[in-house]
């Protein structure tokens, strides 16, 4: 059984806002909601490093465990979803997920908040797949196609990764085996995996 | 005695240091979703389906791509 994450690359990952691009066009979220953002430490600084954050669907979803309307479901590929029709839009879930996922469209004045909306995992919601309801309350199913979410696909680096957890992981752990860590992580040798010039391998040498 | 008196206070003190299931199981109370490999795309294979998704995770390792994991 598939147990559907995401891993970003903080190594990798290069602030182009292509995920949330992706993710914004790909949905129509409307404007106001960000199902995924960026998030970047020590910016304009050394060191600096930036991650793509939208909801993690955490196997011990906290989001879940408050709800007081019980309207959010694990899928199969362990995937956390949850029924607009029965949200109310009282934020507990906000308040409780540690990565800030859940985000509320501002539906009123005076700041009245609407139903949640989060990162589906491209993967709708408790409407028939590929109808137009499903794609105006949740934005359009991927996983059903048979794809993986639309943020890692257009990642142009591949910083973020989606997919089945030990597959990913998988990947994620063959990186940093070949990369290396501290000062093999720059320069031309960590970008084209080692020239044949001297010039270019003073620095690893070094 | 004395052995009776410091297993009942070990178990006394030892009380709180089991695991707590974080996960309640509260129940959905909304709408049935339909199984993504439930269409036409599918047809109910699962086994396919999870083959679909693996096939495009791999895709995203490039060291696979590339040809560089033989190496």
């Amino acid at each position: 059984m598939a147990r559907m994450k995401f891993i970003c690359d903080a190594e990798r990952c290069i602030e182009c806002n292509g995920c949330t691009t992706a993710c914004k066009s790909e949905h129509e979220v409307p404007w106001g909601v960000n199902r995924r953002r960026l998030v970047t430490v020590n910016d304009g600084l050394p060191g600096e490093r930036s991650i793509s954050v939208a909801c993690m669907h955490c196997t011990d979803a906290p989001c879940m465990a408050v709800c007081p309307v019980d309207c959010f479901y694990r899928t199969e590929e362990q995937i956390v979803l949850h029924d607009k029709d029965l949200c109310i839009g009282c934020g507990y879930c906000y308040y409780a997920c540690p990565f800030g996922a859940p985000q509320f469209p501002q539906a009123g004045a005076f700041g009245l908040r609407g139903k949640m909306d989060k990162c589906t995992y491209c993967a709708g919601g408790p409407e028939e797949n590929f109808s137009a309801e499903e794609f105006r309350k949740y934005g359009r199913n991927r996983i059903a196609e048979g794809k993986l979410p639309a943020c890692a696909e257009m990642c142009s680096t591949k910083a973020l990764l989606a997919g089945d957890a030990p597959v990913i992981a998988k990947i994620y752990k063959t990186r940093v085996a070949t990369r290396g860590k501290g000062e093999q992580l720059w320069g031309w040798a960590m970008a084209y995996k080692g020239s044949d010039k001297v010039s270019d391998n003073l620095g690893a040498g070094a | 005695m004395r052995t009776l008196f410091a297993a009942v206070a070990a178990a006394g003190l030892l009380a709180a240091c089991h695991e707590i299931p974080q996960d309640a199981a509260k129940p959905y109370a909304g709408k049935e979703d339909v199984k993504p490999y439930a269409g036409d795309l599918f047809k109910g294979d699962r086994q396919k389906f999870e083959q679909a998704l693996a096939q495009r995770a791999d895709h995203e390792n490039e060291y696979l791509r590339t040809g560089d994991a033989k190496k």
